[in-house]
């Protein structure tokens, strides 16, 4: 019987922390699927593929939170009881705020630049590096605090990544942009 | 019957059990349907040798119904009964045809406000595109009976990546009128993907444990780029991206434009289909002349490939800005695309070939009928869902071809379930009421990558109630997505504290209600009696080729051993009398009785067939052996 109650890292076998070993969670993913896919119980009875279909739910749902390092940093954090609701929950932290809004200026007067789509294109890119790289810090603060239980210090961190999620969201259009004008 | 087949003692005598299924491509143009047959999957053809059958339906005054080549040869005298193109419709409300309606021949009845799904006017009754579809699929259904002689246990149908939810219900609702068991809808360039048996090469390259796969298909109507990602047996939909309203149709289209431009004469039907021969013939020419009737008289033009080529280019780069956003969506660089499957007629255009394979830098794989590639992969998928290869890991993961969400205050919509996201999947998101005593909330479903509210497809909408009167923000709704492995999706919607509940099966939008389907359903039962006699008699013929091959090997192994002159001469006359009924094929019954003879005659040469066996595997050991 399929256990809906268990943590996702107890699913995929992985150990729970922030660090993540992608090629297990990968083959843990397929071998699960192979096992509880829909596709699976095709010839079975209608309360076989409803079970089916939930335990595959609950896998894919399970992948995709772990897949992604904020929601995998999120989740760590609800499993230690911490609670977040997005209609409310964001930063406070003014120097953040500011540093976002330097960026998402920046990334508009890349566009004005000059005429040439490439070098457009070049400014653009830089700083998607460093959206990048920025995310990547945050990351590690994350770790840090999670490691030694600073939980409100860690849920701050994941509600800022939520901010560079949406920057290279932005800049990855953008750059879509640029190189379909340029194609 | 099964006492003809004799085997050693101790080995099994049942056969592994064969489930017939198959895999049907329902196309805008053409539809096909494969099966596999010991171990090959193949198309199946009609009796004239014919493996596409053209998606068009005409209706006649006395209720008799034409599917296919037929259909689509009397199109032009009689366009207002005659059907095609009804993939475009399936799923489409009363508002989108406005849109469409403009490039389709037939009218549609707007009288009954009531019905979200467009009426087409015929002369045998209002028609539904799901109607029109679940005649494509029976006759389909009837091909495959016919040619594999028995009942069929499920189908696998192949549907555009594109396809939205209420598109792929309605594919499901026309399979359920025409009494088909679906397995698995699937999209048409995973298909594709397993036609090539991508995934058993992957087994012969031991140095790669992944495999990554574009699949580029151009149709008649519609454009569609996938990625896929191929791991130990297991497809995984990375990316699907393209074009619902690009295909073959447009390069005929520009082509009929430069024809009409040359020869200074108005767009007619004629023009477009000679384009469209223009457009093949290049394929194979250098270079061909076009010509057509004008108001003026007769005008030729001698057209290049070059000039085609030059014509058509926008398209083509059109189709690989798709490529490179489906690449992008999948995060991943176009060196690490493994193969590049063609699929659909227009990629046998020499530019289109050229260009993708120039664009991801290696020759596309175009060795399977592009036409044929999707069917032949559907009944790949069909044959392992039935069960008929217990040992075949093949597994395909989907993932859902566009975003899931609900309207939120202020007309916009906030996602539930991102696009590519892999299906199945369970998703909960929590509400809250934005006014004090707020008792009930509208759950407003919507499908689609835009913001606001208005640029989406709007799927379904409910209310819920019953929510406890209290201040603005306080209440808590658990609003639960469920979306299947068909890509089709379920609503619930609970209010937390005392559990009020509702829920709904997305469809009503554009589908059709249960009792719609169940009414098709009963109305089609007049002819059912004669499909099921039909059927049994096709079953009985199968069953009477068996028993004649039977006796006849049995026959042929130890008939002068086993039996004498006027034995073989007893057999030999049921032998022939089961022959002529199976050729004048009267009735399930007669072939039955003949059957039923045929081996009551040999039950004494079954029994001594037995003896003789079990003499020959007892010889040599002792009794004591054999009573442990």
């Amino acid at each position: 019987m399929f256990d809906f109650n268990q943590s996702y890292f107890k699913l995929f076998g992985l150990s729970e922390q922030f660090a993540l070993d992608t090629s297990k969670l990968a083959n843990a993913f397929r071998e699960l699927q192979a096992q509880y896919h829909p596709d699976r119980f095709v010839n079975a009875d209608d309360k076989e593929r409803r079970v089916a279909l939930q335990s595959t739910g609950f896998i894919n749902e399970a992948h995709e939170s772990l897949k992604s390092p904020r929601l995998r940093a999120r989740y760590l954090l609800t499993l230690k009881g911490v609670e977040f609701d997005d209609e409310i929950d964001t930063t406070s932290d003014g120097m953040f705020l500011m540093q976002q809004m330097e960026m998402r200026e920046a990334l508009e007067d890349a566009q004005s630049v000059s005429d040439d789509s490439e070098t457009v294109l070049d400014a653009v890119e830089k700083i998607g590096k460093e959206v990048k790289g920025l995310s990547q810090s945050l990351q590690d603060d994350f770790v840090s605090h999670f490691d030694t239980d600073n939980l409100v210090a860690a849920k701050e961190a994941v509600l800022k990544m939520k901010f560079f999620e949406r920057l290279s969201k932005e800049v990855k259009t953008l750059t879509e942009k640029l190189e379909d004008d340029m194609f | 019957m099964a006492l003809l087949q004799i085997s050693e003692p101790g080995m099994s005598t049942a056969p592994h059990e064969h489930r017939l299924a198959i895999g049907i491509d329902l196309g805008t143009t053409n539809s096909l349907v494969a099966s596999v047959q010991s171990g090959v999957a193949k198309t199946l053809q009609d009796q004239e040798g014919n493996t596409l059958l053209p998606s068009v339906v005409r209706y006649l005054e006395n209720g008799d119904i034409v599917v296919g080549q037929d259909a689509h040869d009397s199109q032009l005298d009689d366009i207002a009964n005659t059907i095609s193109s009804a993939k475009r419709l399936l799923g489409r409300g009363v508002g989108d045809i406005k849109t469409l309606a403009g490039n389709l021949p037939y009218s549609f009845d707007t009288s009954d406000e009531h019905s979200n799904v467009p009426q087409i006017k015929t002369i045998a009754g209002n028609k539904t595109a799901i109607e029109v579809s679940a005649e494509i699929l029976k006759s389909l259904k009837k091909r495959a009976e016919d040619s594999l002689g028995g009942e069929l246990k499920g189908a696998v149908i192949t549907v555009p990546a594109y396809f939205d939810d209420a598109q792929r219900q309605a594919t499901k609702d026309a399979a359920r009128l025409a009494d088909l068991n679906v397995y698995r809808l699937l999209n048409e360039p995973t298909a594709a993907a397993v036609a090539y048996g991508l995934d058993q090469r992957d087994e012969l390259n031991e140095s790669e444990n992944e495999r990554i796969i574009a699949v580029y298909d151009l149709g008649g109507g519609t454009f569609d780029i996938s990625i896929l990602k191929l791991n130990k047996g297991v497809f995984e939909v990375m990316a699907t991206g393209g074009d619902s309203a690009l295909g073959g149709d447009d390069f005929d289209h520009l082509i009929a434009e430069w024809i009409l431009e040359k020869s200074e004469s108005e767009l007619t039907h004629h023009a477009l289909v000679e384009a469209r021969r223009v457009k093949e013939a290049l394929t194979d020419n250098d270079e061909i002349i076009a010509s057509i009737e004008t108001s003026e008289g007769d005008w030729s033009g001698l057209i290049s490939r070059a000039d085609f080529d030059e014509m058509v280019a926008p398209l083509v780069k059109k189709t690989l800005m798709a490529c490179r956003r489906a690449l992008r969506d999948a995060d991943l660089e176009k060196d690490q695309v493994h193969d590049v499957v063609m699929v659909g007629g227009s990629t046998r255009m020499p530019i289109v070939r050229e260009k993708v394979g120039d664009f991801f830098e290696k020759p596309p794989l175009v060795d399977i009928d592009p036409d044929q590639v999707v069917a032949i992969g559907a009944s790949i998928q069909a044959d392992v869902l039935a069960g008929n290869k217990p040992d075949d890991e093949m597994l395909l993961l989907d993932v859902i071809p566009l975003s899931l969400g609900l309207e939120t205050y202020g007309g916009l919509v906030e996602k539930v379930v991102s696009r590519n996201t892999t299906i199945p999947i369970t998703r909960g998101q929590e509400f809250t009421t934005f006014k004090d005593n707020q008792t009930a909330m509208t759950i407003h479903v919507l499908q689609g990558e835009r913001e606001t509210v208005e640029e989406n497809r709007s799927l379904a909408k409910f209310t819920l109630r019953g929510i406890p009167p209290m201040v603005a923000g306080a209440a808590r709704i658990k609003v639960t997505f469920q979306v299947d492995a068909d890509g089709l999706l379920n609503v619930q919607a609970e209010e937390e504290m005392t559990g009020a509940k509702s829920g709904i099966e997305v469809k009503p939008s554009y589908g059709l209600t249960d009792n719609q389907i169940e009414g098709m359903i009963r109305a089609s039962m007049d002819n059912a009696k004669e499909d099921m006699e039909a059927r049994k008699l096709r079953e009985q013929l199968v069953e009477a080729d068996r028993t004649l091959e039977a006796i006849d090997s049995a026959m042929a192994s130890d008939a002068d051993e086993l039996l004498s002159e006027d034995e073989v001469q007893t057999l030999l006359t049921a032998r022939s009398q089961l022959i002529a009924a199976k050729q004048t094929a009267e009735s399930a019954a007669t072939v039955k009785a003949a059957i039923k003879h045929m081996e009551h005659e040999a039950d004494f040469y079954v029994a001594r067939r037995m003896n003789k066996n079990v003499n020959e595997a007892m010889a040599g050991h002792s009794v004591n052996e054999f009573e442990k």
